[in-house]
């Protein structure tokens, strides 16, 4: 297949009617990206140790031709496909940290309609969709007028606070038209907006001096269960949106001995950055209180802190990405997202979110995607690029 | 050890690091005109073929032009093996299809004999199905050392498998079969293939030539045979080895090692009888033979062990008078 770009002011209804072509070829092309999925998603990376899947990303940018392919101070990849024009530069993004550590065994395996292992929804596709990107551009007969910036960040989940995608954002002194941050999972999803939000852990001590015998003495295990109910207390409020996550707790190490100390971690997101910042205040407050009614060190830890930020959703770019999912049979769902299109919009640049495929189990051990709804995913990402560099999608 | 052993191991053992620039492969391929064939035998391995295929076909033919054909050659598995094998672009035979003329026998060395005819590369490379953590290594650190060295005829995988750590060294040896069979075997009667760290891994490359002048034992022995025929013919100056890391691989139960043994030793005692070894038995050796691996380095540890027997304990006059 060969798509003309070149032939100057496309129309978005020319770039939709390419879309079906372009999922049948990109079928027929899959071995370019899910060869990258596999190999990048059985190196083990989780945040804070990515080199070595980063290292096979550059080499791949390198073997793809890209320009000034490099590993910056934040450890994120990076490289440049050249545009027929070059006046300006589309940023397209995956994270390359996964929530699974080393110890687990990182192999993948390929049926016929799907691929399955630890990591491949969030995010080996996703990488593998952008790392493969001008081998895919180059098979399709795509060329653009616009630079591509092609990234793989670090550092972009958990305590990590987008410290990969910011670093990159606040240093890369290039003037970006808009950016497209790639998510393995789940299809459909158009985050638009960043949702402010905290992540945070309790950390709970029993005092090596702790009086077994004093009223409602109790392992950490148990202190920790009555602090989440008190927590739960706090009012969470409809309006502006918000949610409150208890996601890790670690205490204990046998069935017989009450443990001394835990760990509690949480997120709070809200569409109202007061009530992120009301909420942490209460629940510092509750510490403050538990840990003097009971004599128990506890402490609460801000880990990680992101502003509202976003575009609105008539802008040009959700517009035209609503139109482009809807063409290739994509229900979209919107989502915001407390993930690295915060860095791209805080860094003032409009962009988007877009989940490739559906996965199942997702940061399960037996994660798995569905490959069929990837040749459509795909098909998006990469129509959606054109339509930018097509200027389809200014304010 | 002896020189020659030591020279050999230098100049005929490569880490597959030493081929990382596989379009310099290409070109050096290109320029001596070879073509390259690649095959997996089959059987009921539709969990791994479709990485294999994916993997080894996506960068050795379409990004690398390193293998100019790629087949699968299946005994008839059941499952979704042949299903997936085509699916990811592998051409896909029935061993039974291939020389029909010739009948149709079960096993792994029938696929690996039927290919030789059905693939028409100078160099044939099999790997097995069974490898979980699939690499192009796999592939282009077999066939490197035949591209670049005119005198090697075959080449052996060997692996990293991480028995032995605690002294600081780690063993380099091969599995259960190889460490309790294969190595004493070959001590005692050809010391000179004690130099091959893995003697039954089932990757290896080799040339058309010597693959098309020896026989092929269906089941387990083929690997042993590869090695004890070729050796016979060209001398060990014929074969390299290549480390290819690790490879993860199913586990198999004591009981199927058994009967790999079983059917190891058959091939073994059959050459032994052909090369009129088992009629006039010559004297054993009493070094045995095994490696370390220390930095890189592979070393053959030598150690003397002799069987000393003392007579049944009625011959001891000292026995037969003590209650006296």
């Amino acid at each position: 297949m060969t798509i003309q770009s070149m032939a100057g002011g496309m129309t978005l209804e020319s770039l939709l009617k390419d879309i079906p072509s372009l999922i049948k070829s990109l079928r027929e092309n899959r071995e370019t990206y899910l060869t990258d999925a596999v190999l990048l998603g059985e190196i083990p990376a989780p945040t804070f140790g990515e080199e070595e899947r980063v290292r096979l990303a550059l080499d791949r940018f390198r073997e793809n031709g890209l320009d000034n392919p490099e590993i910056d101070e934040f450890g994120n990849a990076s490289g440049i496909l050249p545009g027929k024009v070059g006046n300006s530069t589309i940023l397209v993004m995956a994270h390359a940290d996964s929530v699974f550590g080393p110890e687990v065994r990182h192999v993948l395996n390929v049926g016929s309609d799907s691929i399955s292992g630890p990591g491949i929804a969030d995010n080996a596709i996703g990488m593998a969709a952008i790392v493969g990107l001008p081998k895919l551009l180059d098979k399709l007969g795509i060329q653009l007028k616009d630079d591509i910036l092609l990234l793989i960040n670090t550092k972009s989940l958990g305590v990590a606070n987008l410290e990969g995608s910011r670093g990159f954002l606040e240093t890369k002194q290039r003037p970006i038209r808009a950016g497209i941050c790639v998510e393995g999972a789940e299809q459909g999803r158009l985050s638009y907006s960043g949702l402010g939000a905290l992540r945070g852990q309790i950390n709970l001590c029993l005092p090596s001096n702790y009086d077994w015998n004093r009223f409602g003495a109790a392992g950490a295990i148990s202190h920790l269960t009555r602090l989440v109910s008190k927590v739960m207390e706090i009012p969470v409020p409809k309006e502006p949106k918000t949610k409150m996550v208890f996601g890790e707790i670690h205490s204990g190490s046998s069935f017989n001995t009450s443990p001394k100390s835990g760990i509690l971690r949480f997120e709070i997101s809200s569409e109202g950055d007061e009530v992120v910042e009301e909420m942490e205040a209460q629940v510092n407050e509750l510490c403050e209180q538990y840990s003097l009614e009971t004599g128990l060190e506890v402490k609460m830890e801000v880990v990680a802190k992101r502003q509202n930020c976003g575009i609105p959703f008539t802008h040009p770019l959700v517009k035209t990405t609503r139109s482009i999912m809807s063409e290739a049979g994509i229900t979209p769902a919107v989502d915001p997202s407390t993930g690295d299109l915060n860095s791209i919009i805080l860094a003032g640049h409009p962009g988007v979110t877009l989940g490739l495929t559906q996965a199942e189990n997702l940061r399960e051990a037996n994660e798995s995607i569905k490959l069929e709804p990837l040749y459509s995913g795909i098909a998006q990402m990469i129509t959606l690029l054109r339509a930018i560099d097509q200027g389809l999608c200014e304010s | 050890m002896t020189g020659n052993n030591q020279k050999w191991l230098e100049e005929n053992t490569f880490h597959h690091g030493e081929f990382w620039d596989i379009l310099k492969l290409v070109e050096e391929k290109e320029k001596k005109g070879l073509k390259i064939s690649l095959c997996i035998p089959t059987l009921n391995e539709e969990k791994t073929i479709g990485k294999e295929v994916l993997i080894l076909r996506s960068e050795l033919m379409e990004r690398y032009p390193l293998i100019d054909e790629f087949a699968v050659i299946d005994s008839g598995s059941t499952d979704k093996t042949l299903e997936v094998a085509s699916n990811f672009g592998a051409d896909v035979y029935l061993a039974s299809d291939i020389l029909p003329e010739v009948g149709d026998k079960r096993g792994k060395g029938e696929n690996l004999w039927k290919a030789i005819h059905q693939l028409k590369g100078d160099i044939i490379c099999y790997v097995d199905a069974d490898i979980s953590n699939i690499h192009p290594r796999f592939v282009y650190g077999l066939i490197a050392p035949l591209i670049r060295k005119d005198e090697v005829q075959y080449v052996k995988a060997f692996y990293d498998r991480p028995l032995n750590y605690s002294s600081g060294l780690r063993s380099s040896g091969g599995g259960r079969v190889t460490e309790i069979l294969i190595r004493p075997l070959f001590s005692l009667f050809y010391p000179e293939l004690t130099n091959i760290v893995q003697p039954l891994s089932g990757e290896y490359a080799a040339r058309r030539e010597v693959l098309e002048v020896i026989p092929f034992p269906i089941g387990y022995g083929v690997e042993t045979s590869h090695l004890l025929d070729l050796y016979e013919k060209f001398g060990l100056e014929a074969f390299a080895q290549t480390d290819l890391d690790r490879r993860v691989h199913r586990n198999q139960t004591t009981n199927a090692l058994g009967k790999m043994s079983f059917g190891i030793l058959q091939t073994f005692f059959n050459r032994l009888h052909a090369q009129g070894k088992i009629d006039q038995m010559p004297n054993m050796e009493t070094f045995y033979r095994r490696f370390e691996v220390d930095e890189g380095f592979y070393n053959q540890v030598i150690q003397e062990v002799i069987e000393e027997e003392r007579p049944p304990m009625i011959d001891i006059e000292g026995y037969r008078n003590r209650n006296q």
